[in-house]
């Protein structure tokens, strides 16, 4: 019932764009009624050479992502508890984060090659920034009582960081992940469309120059789906594992 | 005392690059003192100024429409229960979404000029501004709106005096996500089809192999993002004048 009114939004825009295709004002490139960006949604789905693109972008959104979690949740649990790697790290971090990541592809293409591993490389830079640098305020800011009692109570450094720290920062550790999962799937499509000869971002721009305009809105169909898909998964993961605090599923 | 860390750090980073340079790089990097020189070469030339005033020209529009517009709906949203439950599960369920798959139609509409830029950027500042509005207007301490209310202020003063402020340091965070995004959208649009601005410069340079053009145009975006960050970074210190702004 609470979805009700939020239904009756999408299905009024829905609803102009159809009439929009209809109407013959517009040049049916411009506006494809729905049925035809359905039929060619269909189309992509039973398609194995389709599904392999989509599974190309795939690989290289989690690729990065993957690398970037790992050593960005790293990099941010040592700063958080040394001062020291903070003093060192954290103007390195803060001082870069406002430049576009993007502007060293054209570098990383003669680093790594024009293939999947400069794509990869830089969704994993671009994926770090929010991970590091949610890790980091997670870890630091580790409720004081908590450590002191635990070191009342005899616990090792080793066992301090895996039953207090950790817990304790796991929050912010999805929420860095939260923020940087959209950023892979934003860097591999525009990196898909600038260089490449594979992915939904390729296929995205080939679509479009072969003037292919409902082809073109079902693949943006299917990133749309993937973007979503992938937020949910991780909604469900950290809920799974973060069980003692779930998040506000209000709207989320 | 950070600031000279900050120094030494940049110091010894540059002063590592050179001798590793000079101990022999592949030729598409080049050593810090090369790229110094290239880009202040490049300063006393009209084209980088050009390409950098075009750049900013779809950049800052893009940002500043997405960005006013994601405010004043997250704050409608964030105070209203009927707009909130229109508005707020559609906004939610794009937000994943990314955006940028939409230049290729906003192409096709609005043609492959600035519009289409500066609306696929607009688009793209939208969703980091709009959450955090709607975040910060929902988080105000309700003692607040009652001891408002009770002193007999009216509803659009509540709003003004009570919530606006206190949504303010969120919104603050929202708009530098927003920005950040904005610079990075504007790249991609520019290296996906463009005929100026920086992101096609730095094409023009990598097909054409002329790597002290690269360079200095990744100084340059690099510098521009910076200088925006720390732009926005007084603005909010001197509006959030009365709050501890916790770096």
């Amino acid at each position: 019932m609470r979805l009700l009114r939020p239904m009756l939004l999408i299905a009024c825009v829905l609803a102009a764009w159809e009439l929009a295709a209809r109407s013959g004002l517009w040049n049916p490139l411009l506006f494809p009624s729905l049925v035809k960006i359905a039929y060619e949604l269909g189309l992509f789905l039973i398609q194995p050479a389709r599904l392999m693109e989509a599974w190309v972008s795939l690989y290289r959104a989690l690729g990065g992502f993957a690398l970037a979690a790992l050593a960005g949740v790293l990099l941010g649990m040592l700063m958080g508890r040394s001062a020291r790697v903070a003093e060192l790290l954290d103007p390195l971090f803060s001082g870069t984060y406002a430049v576009p990541k993007l502007a060293l592809f054209p570098i990383f293409i003669f680093v790594f090659g024009i293939g999947s591993l400069s794509k990869v490389a830089l969704i994993f830079l671009e994926c770090l920034y929010p991970i590091v640098i949610v890790t980091y305020h997670g870890a630091r800011d580790v409720n004081r009582v908590f450590l002191w009692s635990a070191q009342n109570m005899g616990a090792s450094r080793a066992q301090i960081l895996r039953r207090v720290v950790l817990p304790a920062t796991v929050p912010f550790i999805f929420a860095g992940y939260r923020v940087a999962l959209p950023v892979a799937m934003i860097v591999v499509v525009i990196t898909e469309m600038i260089s490449s000869a594979d992915g939904l971002g390729y296929l995205v721009i080939y679509s479009l120059s072969s003037l292919k305009t409902d082809r073109m809105l079902a693949v943006v169909i299917v990133i749309s789906l993937l973007g979503l898909a992938l937020d949910r998964a991780l909604v469900f993961l950290r809920n799974r594992l973060v069980y003692w605090d779930r998040l506000d599923t209000y709207y989320v | 005392m950070n600031f000279f860390v900050k120094g030494a750090w940049l110091a010894a980073l540059l002063v590592a690059w050179q001798l590793l340079w000079m101990g022999g790089l592949p030729s598409y990097v080049l050593s810090p003192l090369q790229i110094a020189t290239d880009f202040f070469t490049a300063l006393g030339s009209q084209e980088l100024y050009v390409h950098a005033g075009t750049s900013l020209l779809r950049a800052l529009p893009g940002f500043a429409i997405g960005s006013a517009l994601g405010v004043a709906l997250g704050l409608a949203a964030g105070v209203s229960r009927g707009f909130d439950e229109t508005l707020s599960p559609v906004i939610f369920l794009t937000y994943p979404v990314p955006k940028i798959v939409m230049l290729p139609l906003f192409m096709l509409w609005f043609g492959i000029g600035d519009v289409s830029k500066i609306l696929i950027i607009a688009l793209a500042c939208f969703y980091p501004t709009f959450i955090n509005a709607y975040y910060g207007a929902r988080v105000t301490p309700t003692i607040l709106v009652w001891s408002a209310l009770n002193m007999g202020a009216g509803r659009w003063r509540i709003f003004r005096g009570v919530v606006v402020p206190s949504a303010l340091p969120l919104i603050f965070a929202g708009l530098r996500v927003s920005l950040a995004l904005s610079f990075i959208v504007m790249f991609a649009t520019e290296m996906i089809n463009s005929r100026s601005g920086l992101g096609h410069l730095i094409q023009v340079a990598e097909s054409s192999l002329r790597f002290d053009l690269m360079y200095v145009s990744l100084v340059t975006i690099a510098i521009l993002g910076y200088a925006g960050d720390r732009l926005l970074r007084a603005a909010r210190h001197r509006v959030l004048r009365w709050q501890e702004v916790a770096e």
